[in-house]
């Protein structure tokens, strides 16, 4: 009955024996189909068809499988569900809040007016000169004002100034660095090529906190100054303060881009330049350079936009002789001026959408994806021989490690050097504070535990939050249907507005409360918060999760679908187990920048008791360095914790 | 490959209905009710047109072959009867029955892909046993038990707890195969199954493919770009281009009978002439009419089957390398050797005639000017192109 012997494909060279075991599919088939198991049932296995007249093919073919009734319908909508969620969820947490600020800044008194964006774009004090030209004067008298050396920027235009600057030093620091992670091999380059996605976890505040420690009044610098006889040097509340600041944040980006623009140079392009007569300069300059380009300029694009926004470097290291347009909104918002607050804000998401659609123009034409076939090779670190070719390199590697050493570690060592020493000397008494404060501390005063506490919860809760809608978002941008950009579009857009419009627009809608038909939806401070947080970390799921999917083989997904599972199902079980490192990393993500996010924080939590460790750090620091320091450490250690999740998990496929 | 086909290229019983010579001519699936059928079925993307109207239908326990290049769409064509695409136009239907807008899950369809596809975070086990979640297993059988029968159907007892990157490539194929197999589907559905394997191992495994489909007597779509293959395996065949089937017959029928200038250039070797009737003579020794064809200065004498022509009309024929003999008197042609390819059972030479390659099968080299010729008969008419 059963054929046998003729099945010889048996790759691994053992022989085949016949089949014996029958298989009985087609018989079963019809079992199944339950109309006719009289001729059916009793035919011999393994001859298909041997009386194909009753052989009837079964009618319902797709009976097994359906019917399973409402829970399977549901499975099958479970994605679709699982999206309208988050999208009631931004919606409700995100563009409504988002779109009462911008409704605020333009509608006055119930009517419609650009009266408010006019004022405050011929206001010199925020756009300096350049507000005559708004103001109608000629551009050539304007520009050669601007040229001139007591022109005048307003607060838009310094914010522009030290942004454009922290760029250039961003990528004057990060270019080589780049330089040595990509072209030398020495101990401990992995690990250090890990540390550039750092900064993305370092609650700001914590470096501000550093700086303090390092270039304030009685830092270490100064200290180790004083020890060779020189200083005392005022480096607090001055531009470069800030802008080292920022390029301590900024700079491990420029380089992590640029090393992996770098490190997927093919060798076998510049070889073949070599062998064309060019020389290892010229080869540089027309194969290597032209491929670092976009890398760098993403880099200051981005370095561009974080610190066009930057906030709490500029409140800690400022002072009130410097203030950003971030800064400014936040003091509008505590004088309760919100309307001009949410223009100026809106002027500021300007620029920075501009930069960014700008760069997104410039890269969708400038896209260079050689994919590294071979690598270049890596030098050691120490030189093979003493010529000058192999030294005067290597030297300037070591010029730029010291400056690295004050601009990258020094904060952090500082800090934790503070956090251990008083007057006399060694001590754990800002530690002990942050415990025994609460027992001594008026009720209006901040105290350190509630904000540990509430670091905590609110971590978890934008954890609860962030980590489903970012997988779900990143199953709908990762599959091609129409409508995709939109969804992007609309999912990413958290990214670009920054945490003082959303805190501003809870606090004003949903936290004051929403009259719907007569009755009153407050949501709770700490609710807010929550939802500020959630709102901020979840596109940084979709960076760490979306990459996985989208290199997950469709046709798992398809096998999975073909063999009965629904779309949800086959995310469940294929899909998510594969990706389970990227989905990890992002919870790291959330919880780490939960614990740092200050922005919108600092705005919801002002006057009630729901600060956060940031929050208490900023309070703490213009008064008591010493706690603030140990504070800072705790947030350390956090996110150092998150860090080595993230790069154990997932650094190598995070999107940035 | 292609120097592979032989005249009787395919090993498989079944091609035409009512041959008393073939064994299983009872189980001839021409009479069986239809198990899946294309109407007028297209799929447009954005700028291309993938699918192109198509209808077909394939019976029960009948193994059929899309073949074509790349993009002819013949992938979209299989992507359209499991669900992963849904048609622009057209239905779906297993037996008779609707299934245009039923997603994948609920079709009782088994897929395997060129890939493999296997989900890599299980065993070899859990893979085959996926399917058995959504569905119990045919005949009342354990899920292991079921898993043990397909490994064993797969001839891969024992490698249940095995990881799939611990096997080789046609294992792993295997593997897919009896998962695809495992819930017992109604129709399976196979993606260029072999192409990522290499050629010896493709054809012993297409072999064993084929047997299995026989045992279970399931009704299979079988995609490939490979000719050879698509004639080996298959009962019928659809050659596809361009979005649409050229024609859809039995394997010997697409060798012997091409209907269209593409199906007989791309299934085989094959030479090509385009002639003009010149006369038409009266039947010949087999009855058939023949007609006096003028291609370039020559003119050759074709068999015309049972087609009918007149003067002056325009013809398409085609003679298979095999069939170009060395030497020969009737229909004699003077050709240059332009190079040969010793392929071992045989040379494939190229000859260059009047700007035209001409292909020939030789055992013995060639060289310098050589005459060429051809039996009327073993010439196929493939299109007339009627002048009146």
């Amino acid at each position: 009955m059963v054929r046998g012997g003729t099945h010889s494909a048996n790759d691994d060279g053992n022989g085949l024996e016949n089949r014996s075991g029958p298989v009985t599919d087609r018989n079963s088939a019809r079992e199944r189909n339950g109309s006719r198991t009289d001729g059916g049932a009793t035919a011999p296995v393994g001859t298909p068809d041997s009386a194909s007249g009753e052989s009837t093919p079964p009618s319902e073919p797709s009976d097994r499988r359906r019917g399973r009734g409402i829970r399977n319908r549901l499975e099958r909508r479970a994605i679709a569900l699982f999206g309208l969620g988050t999208l009631v969820l931004l919606l409700v947490l995100f563009y409504y809040p988002v779109a009462t600020v911008f409704v605020e800044a333009i509608v006055v008194e119930g009517a419609l007016t650009l009266a408010v964006f006019v004022e405050l774009l011929r206001d010199p004090f925020y756009f300096g000169d350049l507000a005559r030209l708004f103001a109608g004067e000629s551009p050539l008298a304007v520009a050669g004002d601007l040229l001139s050396s007591d022109r005048r920027l307003g607060v838009v235009g310094f914010t522009a100034y030290q942004a454009a600057l922290s760029s250039l030093l961003s990528v004057a620091l990060g270019v080589p660095a780049a330089y040595v992670l990509a072209r030398y091999e020495f101990r401990g380059r992995q690990t250090l090529r890990s540390l550039t996605v750092l900064p993305f976890v370092l609650p700001s505040i914590m470096v501000a906190v550093g700086f303090v420690a390092t270039f304030g009044q009685n830092g270490t610098l100064n200290g180790a100054l004083g020890l060779v006889g020189l200083g005392p040097v005022e480096l607090m509340y001055s531009l470069e303060a800030v802008l080292i600041a920022h390029a301590f944040y900024n700079a491990p980006l420029v380089a992590r881009v640029t090393t992996a623009a770098w490190e997927s140079v093919d060798a076998s392009a510049i070889e073949t330049a070599r062998s064309l007569g060019a020389s290892p300069f010229r080869a540089f300059w027309d194969i290597v350079a032209p491929q670092l380009y976009p890398a760098v300029l993403m880099g200051a694009a981005l370095t561009f936009v974080f610190t066009f926004g930057t906030f709490p470097i500029v409140l800690a290291l400022g002072g009130f002789d410097l203030a950003t347009v971030e800064v400014f909104v936040y003091r509008l918002v505590q004088d309760l001026n919100y309307t001009e607050a949410a223009a100026l804000a809106i002027v500021e998401l300007v620029v920075s959408l501009g930069v960014l659609y700008g760069y997104l123009r410039y890269e969708a034409n400038h896209v260079v994806r050689s994919r590294g076939v071979r690598p270049l090779a890596r030098r050691p670190l120490s030189p093979p021989s003493f010529s000058l070719r192999e030294v005067v390199p290597r030297a300037g590697i070591a010029v730029y490690a010291v400056i690295a050493l004050v601009v990258f570690v020094s904060p952090i060592v500082s800090m934790l050097y503070a956090s251990v020493t008083g007057p006399n000397g060694l001590t754990l008494d800002h530690y002990r504070f942050l415990l025994e404060r609460q027992q001594t501390a008026a009720a209006f005063q901040v105290q350190p535990w509630p904000a540990i506490r509430n670091s905590l919860l609110f971590a978890a809760g934008a954890l609860a939050l962030a980590l489903p809608m970012g997988i779900v978002v990143s199953v709908l941008t990762t599959r091609r249907y129409r409508g995709r950009k939109l969804v992007d579009a609309v999912a990413m857009a958290p990214l670009a507005v920054s945490g003082i419009i959303v805190g501003i627009g809870l606090l004003r809608g949903p936290v004051f409360g929403i009259e719907i038909s007569g009755w009153r939806f407050t949501m709770a401070g700490a609710v807010a918060i929550v939802a500020a947080h959630a709102v901020s970390c979840y596109p940084f799921v979709v960076r760490t999760v979306a990459p996985g999917l989208e290199s997950v083989d469709e046709s798992l997904v398809e096998s999975a679908r073909a063999l009965g599972a629904s779309r949800a199902r086959a995310l469940v079980d294929v899909e998510l187990p594969l990706v389970w490192p990227g989905v990890v990393a992002g919870a790291a993500f959330v919880v780490a920048i939960s614990m740092g996010e200050f922005s919108s924080t600092v705005i919801l939590a002002t006057g009630t008791d729901q600060y956060t460790m940031p929050v208490a750090i900023e309070r703490f620091i213009g008064r008591r360095l010493g706690p603030a320091t140990a504070m800072g450490v705790v947030l350390l250690v956090v996110t150092s914790i998150s860090f080595v999740i993230i790069d154990r998990l997932g650094g190598e496929s995070f999107g940035i | 490959m292609r120097a592979l086909a032989s005249e009787e290229p395919t090993p498989t019983p079944l091609e035409r209905p009512g041959r008393a010579a073939d064994a299983a001519a009872a189980d001839d699936p021409g009479d069986r009710p239809i198990a899946l059928e294309l109407e007028s079925v297209t799929k447009r993307y954005a700028e291309t047109t993938a699918v192109d109207g198509v209808s077909l239908s394939v019976r029960e326990g009948e193994f059929f072959t899309l073949v074509g290049p790349s993009g002819c769409g013949k992938t979209t064509t299989l992507r359209l009867i499991a669900g992963f695409e849904s048609p622009t136009e057209g239905s779906v239907r297993f037996h008779g029955e609707d299934v245009t807008g039923t997603p994948p899950e609920e079709r009782d369809v088994g897929v395997v892909f060129q890939n493999y596809a296997l989900f890599p975070h299980m065993s070899v086990g859990e893979n085959v046993a996926y399917g058995l979640n959504f569905a119990d297993p045919p005949g009342g059988v354990s899920k292991s038990g079921r898993v043990r029968e397909l490994l064993e159907l797969v001839d891969l007892e024992g490698m249940a707890d095995r990881e799939p990157d611990q096997l080789s490539g046609g294992q792993q194929q295997r593997v897919a195969i009896a998962r695809a197999l495992a819930p017992g589907p109604d129709v399976l559905l196979l993606d260029e199954p072999m192409s990522a394997l290499d050629a010896q191992l493709r054809e012993r495994l297409r072999v064993q493919v084929r047997a299995i489909q026989k045992e279970l007597g399931i009704t299979t779509v079988y995609v490939t770009h490979d000719q050879e293959e698509a004639l080996a395996i298959s009962d019928r065949v659809s050659v596809m281009r361009a979005g649409a089937p050229e024609q859809v017959a039995p394997p010997r029928e697409i060798y012997r009978r091409p209907e269209t200038r593409f199906v007989a250039e791309f299934v085989g070797d094959n030479n090509v002439f385009d002639g003009t009737v010149r006369s038409v003579e009266g039947r010949g020794a087999n009855g058939r009419q023949r007609a006096a064809l003028e291609v370039g200065t020559e003119t050759f004498a074709v068999d015309l089957q049972d087609r009918e022509v007149s003067v002056g009309d325009e013809v398409t024929f085609c003679v298979r390398p095999e069939n170009l003999r060395i030497g020969a008197g009737v229909n004699a042609t003077t050709a240059i050797v332009a190079s040969a390819e010793f392929l071992g059972e045989t040379t494939r030479v190229h000859l260059e005639w009047y700007g035209q390659e001409l292909l020939v099968r030789t055992r013995d080299p060639l060289s310098g000017d050589v005459t060429v010729g051809f039996e009327p008969e073993d010439a196929h008419v493939v299109a007339i192109d009627r002048t009146v």
